[in-house]
């Protein structure tokens, strides 16, 4: 006689409580690898603290920052993503303010969207404004299918819980491997073109709701959000809270820092090394190499540490661009290396950055 | 702005494109976004500066 467990009661449509529940990577905005903390800069349209973006269609009209404003999270919350407008902008017709996930196809694919048996999922969020009103919000695949959503916003610089059911899409095509799969964009501000209609999926590109609130129209207002969950269902629940260790092994999947003693080779000459560096976690593509010099040094054996002047370049094994596991370092400094020494990074976190984000 | 790699030897890396203006190295990797902004770069009419000497 077959044994029963819980799971076996658990239908394929509805939301598990087991695993991984929260399609959200770092939806308690816990993660802050590129900033430690600090504000992005208002220039900045790109990845904010792990796997989260900022998007200005024209810069300088936003800046973000983990806990920005220090006020008190919800319960159960130690972080929030804050938004602040540097300016009273009217949004024009092509323009788009937005933070936005988005989610590895590989890590929505049994929701079966593009297909029949699509399931229907759940979005809820903590979110606090400086204003009020109806704001907008979208689901889409990054290119031809989105579903916009409001929600409203009753009271001024108060914490709220939303929460939004959106139904499978049947139509279109989603990503289901290690692409673009779902991306979710909280507008703070919409032109006409990227703006549509709440509550029905469409096949434009719209990353808003047309008519609602723009907080990229008032000089200070404030967008705070944390929390953020994504689960099949049609019901949420309680936000599936993942141990630290978890939670950064995810993001690391996407970005992650060389931190001391992270990599070590040998001196090719006097003024180069080559170190191997094999990543913690195996990320989703292979990754682009970003070096800061003040972040770190070089060391050889009674050596250092010695200023780094440049990278020549993050090299994958046998001409391959595809390695997802790790490389070697070729790394410049002033001539003090002793050909043949061992070598190894020191400094502080992040002298390369590597980035593998969608 | 993008710019060629060159190796000690002289060879110019076929794989690879680095990022100027953050020193940055690029994966031709389809799949890697910082080099798809590169394909659209070049796709402009543009083309990478010669290795460093």
């Amino acid at each position: 006689m077959p044994i029963q467990t819980a799971a076996d009661s658990i239908s394929n449509s509805a939301g598990s409580p087991y695993g991984f529940k929260n399609r959200i990577i770092n939806g308690a905005m816990a993660i802050d690898q590129r900033y430690a903390g600090t504000a992005s800069a208002s220039s900045l349209s790109g990845y904010l603290i792990d796997r989260w973006t900022i998007a200005q269609s024209t810069t300088g009209k936003l800046i973000a920052q983990q806990n920005a404003g220090s006020v008190t999270p919800p319960t159960g919350f130690t972080n929030y993503l804050g938004v602040t407008s540097q300016s009273a902008y009217t949004a024009g017709t092509n323009d788009y303010y937005a933070i936005i996930q988005t989610i590895e196809g590989y890590n929505i694919a049994d929701l079966g969207w593009g297909t029949a048996n699509a399931k229907t999922a759940t979005l809820s969020f903590w979110v606090r404004s400086s204003l009020t009103g109806t704001f907008g919000a979208t689901i889409n695949n990054g290119g031809s299918r989105s579903y916009p959503i409001t929600y409203t916003i009753s009271a001024a610089n108060t914490w709220e819980y939303k929460t939004i059911t959106i139904p499978g899409d049947t139509s279109g095509s989603w990503g289901s491997t290690n692409g673009v799969g779902v991306q979710v964009w909280f507008s703070l501000g919409v032109g006409s073109t990227y703006g549509g209609t709440s509550g029905v999926w469409s096949s434009t590109n719209y990353v808003g709701v047309a008519s609602t609130v723009s907080v990229v129209g008032t000089n200070g207002a404030t967008f705070y959000i944390t929390g953020v969950q994504l689960e099949k269902g049609s019901q949420a629940t309680a936000f599936d809270y993942r141990d630290y260790g978890t939670e950064l092994q995810l993001c690391m999947r996407y970005f992650q820092l060389l931190g001391s003693g992270g990599a070590c080779g040998v001196a090719e000459s006097a003024t180069r090394a080559s170190l191997t560096y094999v990543f913690p976690v195996p990320m989703r593509a292979a990754a682009t190499g970003t070096l800061n010099a003040a972040n770190g040094f070089l060391n050889q054996p009674q050596g250092g540490p010695n200023a780094i002047t440049s990278m020549t370049g993050f090299f994958y094994g046998n001409g391959s661009t595809t390695t997802i596991s790790g490389g070697w370092l070729v790394i410049d400094v002033a001539s003090v290396l002793t050909t043949g020494k061992v070598i190894i990074n020191s400094g502080s976190q992040g002298m390369v950055q590597f980035s593998a984000e969608l | 702005m993008y710019k060629q790699i060159k190796l000690l030897d002289g060879t110019i890396v076929s794989d690879q494109i680095k990022r100027v203006q953050d020193n940055t190295t690029i994966p031709f990797n389809i799949q890697n976004i910082d080099y798809q902004e590169y394909l659209k770069w070049l796709e402009a009419g543009n083309n990478p500066l010669p290795a460093d000497e």
